[in-house]
């Protein structure tokens, strides 16, 4: 079940569009945020509210990148490692995060503070190499830097 | 006019269509895997890829449209090459499995590579390894055979329109899944196993079992289960039916099928089908004394053969002579003793049409007697005469794919989409067409298809429609035309506020709900069985006329069983003749005289409710139920068998010792729908052929009940379906001059040569039924799911396997009241009994309602279920059980 | 040149419609008002601009489809998905100057008779989602947004529809797909979008920068703009640096400039004092330059000419130090994750010419690797269902055709030279 407020802004979204099931997207986004990942409940949850058969929203969902379908930890860094990241040395950064943190593509810390998702480019790419922690961009980054970065997250 | 050249033919064409669907009325063949001529145009494998003069490109043929002067060639060096090129693609990860796949030899990837040559191995790398899936009972998926064409998933959504399963993932991780990864929770209508080009999605039905080449034979022939009538294609090796298959270009479902008709058939072959006559050794006992009644709830028979067990105790096996001659000897007895009135009939809507004449000819030619009804009279029968009293005989004879170029369809009185799932899916297609869907009520099946709803409260369903016939005759005008109806019309009125406060409905719904009604200029209007089994059940039928009269649509009324028009057309009731003829009229009465040779009961007979009451009071000696289960099929379950047990003698000729049967004093095997010929005539009095697929032990019914008559002295000499059909159709004005050869041809759709009953039309007659308040109670009400049928359903063990066992249906508001939870044994009790069963939550449902089905033995809604007389249309009324749970155990 | 598309952008609230509208912002809104909508159109024609998504098509015949076509409601999409690696050029409007792309839409919508406008925008910009969520909220109390803009009876609703992470969703069938709540595969044409887009609905869908040169067509006058960039390609353009150069970033130039001066006069040339390798000039699906092809004018005309394209303008730079086989199958990785999958040899064949580039990349490579890498991208070349597919094809067909010795070594030496470079 969504939460009252996650349903009163879902309803605002949907006067958005014409259909409900054009809603589809920005619903996903938030029965993630309120369920941490898309689960059975959270897609039973959005079929609910808005009418979409729920296989249908699972196969929406799993088709884009950024839905999670596994729990998360509290922060997710975010690094980009094409091309334009990649010849700056974004696979060093990687290799630092798995040595420094234990932060494996796709997995989480132990503490469940970091997981780590790999992505494409993220748009950054004239400041590379770059990433994201959660919403926040950190752009040249050095392995120094994202220690300092990481700091900011508990 | 469009020509275009493919492979130098030229081809002239009307409109334009694709390049695949000209070159094929050409007779051309273009390699394609992901198209199907049932689904949406997709353009994905792009196996399909032809030269087109003028393009830089190859084109896809079955996107492509074409254009006037086009040049088209589809098999050059380059387009086998490009095809090659993506068969390579498609085997890089297919598993080179053929020799265990149950696809093998019917296999669309197989056979292009068998045309275009193999792959040559070029792949190195480690092929995409997935396990075969076997979480679900039903349906096995394979996904390292998948080749992502998408039919299945565009059949379950477009067409079928249950958006079961999708493609999860993308790109080289697509792959193919139900909501919750394994089991599928669907309609299991087993359509997306049709579509699947390779075997990917298969059924395990038959897995492993038998090869496509080893097939021996296949009937076509028509689904034993609902009224729809749709054409199976039934599949036999060894006399066993292996796989029931649609046919795309059947008149009726077109290729498609629901669960019941595609995976419903193992009862055929069930070991628990009567062998032999059995003959009644066991005294009878009434109910509740001694150990009777639990020997009616406990499975029927022993594992491992028919004669065993409590069977032995109560039968022993008997010759077809000794059987036909006791049979016949007890009935001329009786018939001798108590006289005509004291024996009846019960037909069967599973027979056959001839089945169903030669019984009633039986009963009112060998016994003499108009005692002759079905469970037709539940709710199918009435509501049909009380409709075309008011419109004409084929009133509701309407033809179901006609809903789907309906702009409008109106449903009440259950869910289509269970009770006669292809007719269902027209009304889906409605949807998907652009046209409205107005409910009154919930219906699951219509969920996700836009509808309008209104959703009255429990039992004030007149007053709604009392409301809409106000404001519809107020915007449309009377035309005369049914002057009959017009004046009842007048007199209907009710005010927007008994609407608002009664029923429960907001206005804004109301208006907007009557302004899309009135606005319809091609609606239809479906009811079910839930009406016509309602308090004021005539009433309300009135109400619906009405609306259909002014709004000008056309009527269809649900039908759960296959044959329940037919054994109506055939006379099987005790008030018509065969054509539907009134017994009371005279001329009917003297023609089948004349024809029958024979004199007849002038009296109508008992309905199948009178008979059970006469049972119950003595008066009715002997009894003969064709086909049929009123044990079990009729509400008061327990009540109806008291009464059975207290006639002197019942005859009980069925393909299973049901709980009717074991009440029997003669009980005689019949061969089931895939044993015989004749036919079956379906909701739009459309007649179609039965054809025998398999042997079977037993006889047809109209063979066993000729064999009697002709043992009572009877002239009953057939040797064939077919004889009987011809007489049928010498006989009825309604079938007049049809022959099988017409039906074959397609003539069998109404209105048929003869002559529909237009004439001699009664006043309309309605019961102002007293309201049922709710005031906070539950009720008890039937769920028809869809998944089973009764007592054939119930030996499908597929049929099971998706829906084990009985469960109690209650709103999440009623849960939370009584806390309870899913899963949870509660004891669900009404006046006249009580079970326990676990709990569903059904979101659906309203918080007045606790639904059960009839489907399984002892625990069946019907043995908590009272019922009352609906006095116009006789059928029996449901409402106002009131229901009682509480945790089990209590 | 003077900036236009990233004026004011040094300004840390240049978000915001104050801002925007003490440099002149809205200003062309109401003097487009004053044309009729078919007029603007026709400016916008003899102004010779084109679609700065990628394509570079005609933007004002993509409009007279759209506006000639009889069904309503109608639709304009802002296609802000860059998803191209490489591409950061609509980041700057979106996060600094979304007014301009604003105003450029209502502009637009009234060309087209849209009156509904969504911008798409990728997933991967959070911050930017929130700023043009902001944007449009204050455009709408300035009345530039509404049933009524400016009381001159003229109706635009704009809202922010957040995509997930899927870089087919640039392309716009595929976009319309994602924007309906469906997967972002792309439908087959025709009908085309102009017909039958959005909700079954005549749709534009125009890039980002596309729309914001729409104000400043509308400022100046088709004239004056045609004069600014190529002749045959007028305008002002964005183009995004990366890689090895002294100083990356976007810089916003006359169409048209020299991909050389790019790379040396704007941005310092390459980083280090290193030698200059080899150059994608407009994201990683164009077609690579080695070092001494990059005398080319960077634009729609000209780029094809000198065998790459102009795509989004989004130059990476490589230095000796790079592997391009390590390219090729990072840029066949990308592609492979991106393929949506509904065609058979996109799904099938990005994966596998990415891991025959895996094996050589890794020194595991064999004789006839090469001739297998072109016969499969040559099945895949032509026969896929969207550009996507193409590209994947034609990125190996280009690394192999201007650097097959580099394929050929790490085949013969079984092992990659450059891991000991990288950085
Ligand atoms: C695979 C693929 C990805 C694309 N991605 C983008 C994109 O991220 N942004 C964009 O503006 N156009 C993208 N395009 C181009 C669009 O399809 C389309 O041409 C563009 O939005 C039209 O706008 P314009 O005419 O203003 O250039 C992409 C095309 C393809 C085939
Ligand atoms: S080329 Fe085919 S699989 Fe690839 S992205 Fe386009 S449509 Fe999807
Ligand atoms: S059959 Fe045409 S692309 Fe599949």
């Amino acid at each position: 079940m969504l939460s009252k407020a996650a349903i009163k802004e879902l309803n605002e979204i949907r006067q958005k569009y014409p259909d409900a099931s054009a809603a589809l997207l920005p619903a996903l986004y938030i029965a993630q945020r309120e369920f941490g990942y898309l689960g059975a409940d959270a897609y039973e949850a959005v079929s609910d509210a808005l009418g979409v058969p729920r296989a249908i929203a699972r196969g929406v969902g799993t088709f884009y990148a950024m839905y999670k379908h596994k729990p998360m930890g509290r922060h997710i860094v975010q690094l980009c490692t094409n091309v334009s990241c990649m010849i700056l040395g974004a696979e060093k950064l990687s290799d630092f995060l798995k040595n420094k943190y234990g932060l494996e593509t796709g997995g989480t810390t132990p503490d469940k503070r970091f997981s780590l998702v790999i992505m494409e480019c993220i748009g950054a790419c004239g400041t590379a190499p770059a990433m994201l922690v959660d919403d926040d961009f950190y752009e040249n980054l050095t392995e120094k830097y994202i220690e300092e970065i990481l700091e900011k997250y508990k | 006019m469009i020509t275009v050249t493919i492979d130098g033919k030229e081809i002239k064409l009307e409109k334009p269509v694709t390049v695949l669907e000209a070159a094929r009325s050409a007779g051309i063949k273009i390699p394609t895997l992901c198209w199907h001529e049932q689904l949406e145009r997709y353009g994905g494998c792009r196996l399909c890829l032809v030269e087109i003069e003028k393009m830089p490109r190859l084109q896809t043929a079955c996107t492509f449209m074409v254009a006037d002067g086009m040049v088209v060639r589809t098999e050059t060096e380059q387009t086998a090459n490009v095809r090659r090129g993506i068969l390579e693609f498609l085997l890089i990860n297919h598993p080179l499995d053929c020799p265990v796949c149950d696809k093998a030899g019917e296999c669309e990837l197989q056979n292009l590579v068998g045309k275009y040559g193999p792959a040559k191995g070029r792949y190195k790398e480690k092929k995409r390894k997935v396990p075969e899936s076997l979480e679900d009972p039903i349906i096995v998926r394979n996904m390292e055979r998948c080749i992502m064409c998408t039919r299945c998933v565009r059949m379950c959504e477009g067409v079928q329109g249950a958006s079961a399963i999708d493609v999860i993932s993308r790109g080289g991780h697509s792959h193919i899944e139900p909501f919750s990864g394994g089991k599928y929770d669907c309609e299991y209508c087993g359509n997306c196993i049709s579509v699947c080009p390779v075997g990917a999605i298969m059924s395990r039905l038959h897995r492993h079992s038998f090869r496509p080449w080893q097939m021996e034979n296949e009937i076509e022939t028509i689904c034993p289960y609902c009224g729809v009538g749709c054409t199976l294609i039934v599949q036999v090796r060894d006399d066993v039916i292996k796989r029931v298959v649609p046919r795309i270009g059947s008149v009726v479902n077109n290729g498609l099928l629901c669960t019941r008709g595609r995976f419903g058939y193992e009862f055929v072959g069930s070991k628990e089908r009567l062998t032999t006559p059995l003959v009644r050794i066991a005294p009878k006992t009434q109910s509740g004394v001694g150990s009777q009644e639990s020997t009616l709830s406990q499975p029927p028979f022993d594992k491992g053969g028919s004669q065993g067990g409590v069977i032995s105790e109560l039968f022993r096996e008997a010759t077809w002579e000794e059987a036909i001659s006791l049979v016949a000897k007890k009935l001329s007895e009786i018939k001798e003793e108590y006289g005509n009135p004291a024996i009846a009939g019960i037909a069967s809507p599973r027979c056959t049409n001839e089945d169903n004449y030669i019984f009633q000819k039986f009963m009112r030619v060998a016994l003499g007697t108009n005692n002759i009804d079905s469970t037709a009279r539940t709710g199918f029968a009435g509501a049909q005469s009380f409709i075309e009293n008011i419109f004409g005989q084929g009133a509701t004879a309407n033809i179901i794919s006609g809903l789907s170029n309906s702009d409008l369809v109106f449903v009440i009185g259950g869910d289509p989409t269970t009770v006669n799932p292809i007719l269902g899916l027209q009304i889906r297609a409605c949807s998907r067409n652009g046209g409205n869907i107005l409910t009154i009520g919930n219906f699951k099946g219509l969920e996700y298809f836009s509808p309008q709803k209104l959703v009255p409260v429990l039992y004030t369903e007149d007053i709604l429609l009392e409301g809409i016939v106000t404001v519809l005759k107020n915007k449309k005008r009377l035309s005369d035309a049914n002057s009959k109806l017009e004046a009842k019309i007048k007199d209907i009125s009710t005010s927007i506020e008994d609407v608002k406060n009664i029923c429960k409905i907001e206005e804004k719904d109301f208006n907007e709900f009557l302004n899309i009604l009135s606005e319809s200029t091609n609606p239809s209007i479906v009811i079910g069985k839930e009406t016509a089994q309602s308090n004021g059940a005539s009433y309300k039928l009135l109400l619906l006329s009405a609306i259909n009269y002014l709004i000008n649509g056309r009527l269809y009324l649900l039908s759960d069983r296959a044959n329940e028009q037919g054994l109506l057309d055939m006379g099987c009731a005790p008030d018509i003749l065969p054509g539907y003829r009134p017994v009371s009229y005279v001329e009917s009465k003297r023609r089948y005289e004349s024809i029958w040779e024979s004199e007849l009961p002038g009296k109508t007979g008992l309905t199948i409710f009178e008979m059970v009451n006469a049972a119950k009071n003595g008066s009715l000696k002997a009894m003969y139920v064709m086909g049929e289960n009123p044990v079990y099929n009729l509400p008061d379950s327990k009540t109806v068998e008291a009464a059975l047990r207290n006639i002197e003698f019942l005859v009980v000729q069925d393909i299973f010792l049901t709980e009717t049967g074991k009440l029997a004093d003669v009980v005689l095997p019949a061969l089931s729908w895939a044993e015989k010929d004749g036919t079956f005539t379906n909701m739009e009095r459309r007649i179609q052929r039965l054809r025998k697929a398999v042997n079977g032990n037993g006889m047809e019914d109209w063979r066993i009940i000729s064999e009697i008559a002709r043992n009572m002295g009877k002239k009953f000499d057939y040797s064939n379906a077919e004889d009987i059909f011809n007489e049928i159709c010498k006989a009825s004005p309604l079938h007049k001059d049809l022959t099988y050869e017409d039906i074959e041809k397609g003539g069998g759709i109404y209105p048929y040569k003869g002559e529909p009953l237009r004439d001699g039309m009664e006043e309309i007659q309605v019961h102002n039924a007293e309201r049922l308040s709710v005031n906070g109670k539950l009720y008890l009400r039937i769920e028809r799911p869809l998944f089973h049928s009764g007592t054939l359903s119930r030996r499908a063990p597929a049929l099971v396997k998706i829906y084990p066992e009985a469960v109690v249906r209650i709103s999440p508001d009623t849960a939370k009241a009584l806390s309870f939870k899913e899963g949870e044994v509660v004891r669900v009790s009404t006046k006249i009994g009580s079970i326990e069963l676990p709990v569903v939550i059904d979101k659906a449902l309203d918080n007045f309602s606790v639904m059960l089905t009839n489907n399984f033995e002892g625990k069946s809604a019907y043995r908590l279920m009272g019922y009352d007389i609906e006095p116009v249309t006789r059928a029996s009324v449901l409402d106002g059980n009131t229901v009682a749970i509480e945790k089990a155990g209590l | 040149m003077e900036k236009v598309l990233l004026k004011n952008i040094e300004n840390p609230n240049s978000a915001d419609i104050n801002e925007y509208k003490k440099i002149g912002g809205y200003r062309s809104l109401l003097k487009a008002f004053d044309y009729k909508p078919l007029d603007i159109t026709d400016i916008v024609k003899k102004a010779g601009l084109r679609g700065r998504g990628g394509a570079g098509f005609p933007v004002a015949m993509k409009w007279s489809f759209a506006y000639a076509d009889t069904k309503f409601p109608k639709y304009l999409l802002c296609n802000a998905d860059e998803g191209e690696p490489g591409t950061f050029k609509d980041r700057p409007i979106l996060e600094k100057n979304p007014h301009l792309l604003i105003e450029g839409m209502v502009i637009a919508g009234y060309a087209i008779g849209a009156q509904y406008g969504y911008i798409y925008l990728r997933g991967e910009y959070p911050g930017a989602y929130h700023i043009l969520n902001k944007a449009i909220a204050q455009a709408y109390e300035n009345n530039f947004l509404g049933d009524d803009i400016l009381g001159k009876g003229i109706k635009f609703h704009l809202a922010v529809h957040r995509g997930a992470g899927a870089y087919i969703c640039g392309e716009e069938t595929a976009l319309i797909e994602s924007l309906e709540g469906d997967k972002g595969q792309p439908r087959m044409r025709p009908p085309f979008p102009v017909n039958v887009g959005v909700f079954a609905k005549p749709t534009v869908i125009n890039n980002v920068e596309t729309l914001s040169n729409i104000p400043l067509i509308i400022e100046i006058g088709d004239e004056e703009y045609s004069k600014i960039g190529s002749s045959d390609c007028p305008g002002p353009k964005l183009y995004c640096v990366s890689g090895h150069v002294e100083k990356p970033g976007v810089y916003e130039l006359p169409m048209g400039t020299i991909l050389r001066d790019i790379i040396y006069k704007h941005c310092g040339g390459i980083k280090a004092g290193k030698n200059l390798k080899a150059v994608l000039p407009g994201g990683i699906t164009t077609p690579v330059l080695p070092a001494d092809k990059i005398d080319c004018p960077m634009d729609f005309v000209s780029m094809p000419k000198h065998g790459s394209m102009l795509g989004s303008g989004a130059v990476i730079v490589m230095d000796e130090t790079v592997c391009l086989v390590k390219v090729c199958h990072r840029a066949l990785k990308f592609l492979e994750h991106e393929s949506c999958g509904k065609c058979t040899p996109c799904r099938e064949g990005t994966g596998w010419l990415r891991s025959i580039l895996e094996r050589i990349e890794n020194g595991e490579g064999v004789e006839g690797d090469i001739e297998l890498l072109l016969s499969v991208s040559g099945n895949m070349l032509g026969k896929t269902f969207c550009p996507l597919g193409d590209g994947a094809a034609s990125v190996v067909q280009n690394f192999i055709k201007h650097f097959r010795n580099e394929f050929e070594e790490h085949i013969k030496d079984g092992k990659c030279k450059f891991k000991s470079l990288r950085v």
